[in-house]
């Protein structure tokens, strides 16, 4: 079982704090939920997990190491922070083959979680012509490429019709009851509520709350006047 | 409303402002480098000296005016004849040995009348001449040439009549045949005429494995024998140009002419004509427009590029949905823009630089103010196409970096390869009339003139196209390109 | 390491070729020397006179590999998928010799055709093929310090061909020898040559390959320090 740990992370960007001692743990066998307003650090800290940002202070590790250090990392963490980094030219599918050398993979597992993300037809066309929805599932299909007991996804229901937000929302779920940490920022407070067994609340660059959804929607009656009470006051962009 | 919208675009991607400022600040930093690098020393005689300005013409252009003059004041109109020949004189080491002084005459060495105003160096006048392989000739104003008839000897005739001087030239003294008639304006009522020798320094041009040539350069001196010479008598001897150094040839054989049996001998050396040795070309602190063209280059690329890569061209043409308005007044801002950057640029490098050249003691090649002028606008006219022709290529490839090569390739390697004789002559002088680097000509301060001796190709800084002419292609390109960008616009916005 | 090679070329194979064009452009420069003939006094540096041509689209090909990726957004998924980035700059830095190599041989090839064979035309011809790669190799290396390709192709080419111009400008004429010799520029032209000797040349073959080497060297390596420093 492998959980994610955020020890104190911090960083600066020119005078502002982005980041300013961010710590928490993403425990498996249920949906973390990441939220905070606009700012508040959500997904630098995403970044940092995966080492894309190097923190100033502080340590994010995957499993005891840090990201870096993983062989073949997609086995071990998958991840969906940008849907547009991809190249306009590269088919779907040929976008997850290339992944698929870098880890190691057959591309069996390609063709695999295209029909899990429901691509099989549209992985053929170049990914430049992929509506934000469709970008989004091949993001999620990069994601479980390595078939990973940890993932992280920020904003995920973002473009996705209502029958894709039923999927993600099932597949969530499922993953997590697999027994993987799963980490998922958003704003749609309704979305989390159904999905997450636990809930991380920034702002101003740290945990402002950590706690179980049934706890907080047991002091607030529901998880957006939890999120509203708790992020009061407290900004996000500065 | 377009313009403002496109400037203000322009401005605010930080960038672009740093990338045409940075275009300014390495053509100023790099003409004052050039300014500070150059020394110049020149012997006089056996010790060091600031070297001498060259002579002016009367158009402000520096000039070689260096000739034995045997002469009379002509008051008001009036001609001379005489039968020129024997031409004759002194190479001093050539080749191959380079060992002796040999009797012989270099191809330009000069005999012949002249009228001058006065006997001061660069003051104007018109020639007829026998010369030392070129045949008859009538030159004036130091660039102009007029070939007549073959041969070493003739008799010439040149008459005045107002500000008209006519040469004329006869194989017999009786049957004679009209070379040109010049007009020298302002010519006062008292000139000088009669009669002069020069010859320019024997020139032998060494190609080198590694490109381009070496000229070597010796001493030469030519006589001349002028017989009949009519009217006759009344001669005053000037050493036009010279200076009290005398070569150890002339310590012998001094310039000047003797006269026995009617027959004046007249011995003599030097040049007449345009000046581009014995001073610093002015264009050269302009060297850094190289340099500073890259990003300028890059940014206006950049311009043409961008709106595709972000996808922003929608935005843009939702807010202004007429293509060719948007992609004029695109190539209008990055125009305008290029234009100011050369002007500043241009409007701080001439004079500082001068200023510290002169301050060095260094003799910078006067040119008239037409010419001063041409440089520094054309030289800003050239950023600014060149800033539109960038932008045309990024707009219509719609990718940086091939338009970045492209750009340099077509712009840029052209003059540097052939002005570095990296390139084959002639390869070079058809790139230079064919590709964009054809507009750099606007820079050159001297033209090439045949009736020089020095070499005066590709490789020395000469452009094979007239200066404006070298602008236009420039601009037709920048057009071309601008144009097919827009085209392509029309046809497929994004 | 090894897999960051595999997945370098599955993404070159994949997508729709993009260095393909520069490289092609390359290839078509620098044998067109062929055309220039061989009436010179060093037939084999006319023919090569290519290689200062071509090497504009090496080095183009070598900051597209990475600074395209910059571009699109790519680069994040990228580094995901190999975080170490020493290994990612290592594998394309692979990747641009093993395809850069065999088109400056071809192009090279074609170049010299029908000169007559000897070992001095071999060795123009080799050094002129290590040269391409060493110049790809420092379009990577300063693609990975600016990211944007047009301002790293500018900054290439500026070393590439206006250096002398500039140094020409230094106030020191020892200095300006010195440096003179350091530039890529003089180097090509001592690689290119078949007139040997140290009164024709600024440098030998050997030290011009050394000065090529040391600026793809220096620009990976202050290109690596700066993308692992560096936030992607």
């Amino acid at each position: 079982m492998t959980t994610i740990e955020v020890n104190g992370l911090r960083k600066r960007f020119g005078s502002s704090a982005a980041l300013d001692g961010m710590t928490f743990v993403v425990r498996p066998g249920h949906v973390t939920g990441f939220v905070g307003p606009n700012g508040a650090g959500k997904s630098t800290t995403l970044r940092m997990i995966v080492g894309l940002d190097r923190p100033d202070a502080g340590t994010a590790t995957i499993g005891g190491r840090r990201y870096a250090e993983l062989p073949c990392p997609m086995r071990h963490a998958g991840a969906l922070l940008d849907p547009h980094a991809l190249h306009p030219a590269r088919s779907g599918r040929d976008h997850l083959r290339w992944l698929a050398r870098s880890q190691d993979l057959p591309d069996t597992r390609v063709d695999a979680v295209l029909a899990l993300a429901g691509l099989t037809a549209a992985g053929r066309r170049t990914a430049g012509g992929y509506s934000l929805g469709m970008r989004q599932r091949l993001g999620v299909a990069a994601a479980l490429l390595g078939d990973p007991p940890v993932l992280l996804l920020d904003e995920p229901f973002n473009g996705l019709d209502p029958a894709g937000i039923v999927w993600m929302r099932g597949l969530l779920r499922d993953l997590a009851a697999d027994g993987r940490s799963v980490l998922v920022s958003s704003h749609l407070m309704s979305e989390l509520q159904d999905m997450a067994g636990h809930v991380v609340v920034a702002g101003h660059g740290r945990v402002v709350a950590d706690a179980g959804v049934d706890e907080l929607i047991g002091a607030y009656t529901s998880l957006e006047a939890a999120y509203l009470e708790l992020t009061a006051g407290v900004g996000g962009i500065r | 409303m377009i313009w403002r919208a496109e400037w203000l675009k322009f401005r605010t991607v930080r960038g672009w402002m740093f990338g045409a400022a940075a275009a300014v600040l390495i053509v100023v930093a790099l003409g004052v480098l050039a300014a500070t690098s150059v020394t110049m020393s020149c012997m006089d005689g056996t010790h060091e000296v600031d070297c001498p300005a060259p002579p002016t013409d009367s158009a402000g252009r520096s000039v070689a005016d260096k000739f034995t003059f045997v002469h009379r004041a002509l008051d008001g109109d009036g001609s001379i004849t005489a039968r020129v020949g024997g031409l004759d004189g002194t190479i001093t080491y050539p080749p191959p040995d380079h060992d002796e002084i040999v009797r012989g005459v270099v191809p330009w060495a000069k005999a012949g009348l002249m009228v001058k105003d006065g006997t001061e160096p660069g003051a104007d006048y018109a020639a007829v001449m026998v010369t030392g392989s070129h045949g008859v000739r009538m030159q004036s104003g130091f660039t102009r040439d007029r070939a007549a008839v073959p041969g070493r000897e003739a008799w010439l005739r040149l008459t005045r009549q107002g500000d008209e001087i006519t040469g004329d030239v006869s194989a017999d003294g009786a049957a004679w045949q009209r070379i040109e008639t010049v007009r020298l304006d302002g010519l006062p009522a008292t000139v000088q005429i009669g009669l002069f020798v020069t010859s320019p320094n024997g020139m032998t041009v060494e190609e080198n494995p590694q490109g381009g040539h070496a000229v070597a350069a010796r001493w030469t001196q030519a006589t001349a024998q002028f017989s009949q010479v009519s009217p006759a008598g009344g001669w005053t001897e000037s050493l036009v140009g010279y200076s009290d150094y005398r070569t150890t040839w002339e310590q012998a054989h001094p310039p000047g002419h003797t006269e026995t049996g009617g027959v004046i001998t007249v011995a003599g050396a030097g040049e007449i004509g345009i000046d581009s040795e014995n001073g610093l070309a002015v264009e050269r602190v302009l060297t850094g427009v190289f340099a500073g063209l890259l990003p300028l280059i890059v940014v206006a690329v950049l311009c043409g590029t961008a709106e595709f890569r972000h996808r922003m061209i929608r935005t843009t043409l939702a807010a202004m949905p007429r293509p060719v308005r948007v992609s004029v007044a695109k190539a209008g801002v990055v125009g305008v823009v290029s234009l100011l950057a050369g002007l500043v640029a241009v409007a701080v490098t001439l004079p500082v630089a001068s200023r510290m050249l002169r301050a060095n003691a260094v003799v910078v090649l006067a040119v008239s103010w037409p010419t001063m002028l041409r440089i520094a606008l054309g030289t800003a006219l050239l950023l600014s196409l060149a800033g539109v022709l960038a932008y045309g290529v990024g707009a219509l490839l719609r990718r940086a970096v091939p338009a970045v090569v492209a750009v340099t390739a077509l712009l840029l390697a052209p003059p540097i390869l052939a002005v570095t004789s990296v390139l084959p002559p002639d390869v070079g002088t058809w790139l230079l009339r064919l590709t964009p680097g054809a507009a750099f000509a606007i820079q050159q301060s001297v033209a090439a003139y045949p009736q020089l001796s020095r070499p005066q190709t590709v490789a020395d800084g000469y452009f094979p196209l007239p200066p404006w002419a070298g602008l236009a292609v420039l601009a037709l390109w920048a057009l071309a390109a601008v144009a097919a960008a827009t085209w392509r616009l029309r046809r497929s916005p994004a | 390491m090894r897999a960051a090679w595999r997945a370098e070329w599955a993404k070159l194979l994949t997508g729709r070729a993009a260095p393909a064009v520069p490289l092609g452009l390359a290839v078509l420069l620098t044998a067109g020397g062929v055309a220039l003939g061989r009436d010179s006094v060093d037939p084999v540096q006319l023919r090569l006179l290519g290689v200062r041509l071509g090497q504009a689209a090496v080095a183009a090909a070598g900051v597209q590999l990475l600074a395209g990726e910059y571009g699109s957004g790519l680069i994040r998924t990228s580094l995901l998928a190999v975080p170490r980035r020493l290994d990612l700059l290592a594998a394309k830095a692979a990747l641009l010799t093993a395809f850069v190599a065999p088109a400056a041989g071809l192009a090279v090839g074609v170049a010299v055709i029908g000169l007559p064979p000897g070992g001095a035309l071999a060795r123009a011809a080799v050094a002129s093929v290590v040269y391409l790669i060493l110049v790809g190799l420092l379009g990577l290396g300063v693609a990975a310090v600016v990211r944007n390709s047009a301002t790293a192709v500018g900054i290439v080419l500026a070393l590439l061909y206006l250096m002398p111009m500039v140094l020409r400008m230094l106030p020191d004429p020892d200095w300006q020898r010195v440096l003179y010799r350091l530039t890529p520029a003089t180097a090509v032209q001592a690689l290119t040559t078949s007139t040997a000797g140290p009164v024709a040349l600024p440098l030998s073959p050997a030290a011009a390959l050394g000065v090529v080497a040391a600026w793809a060297a220096g620009a990976l390596a202050l290109g690596a320090f700066v993308l692992h420093r560096r936030d992607a």
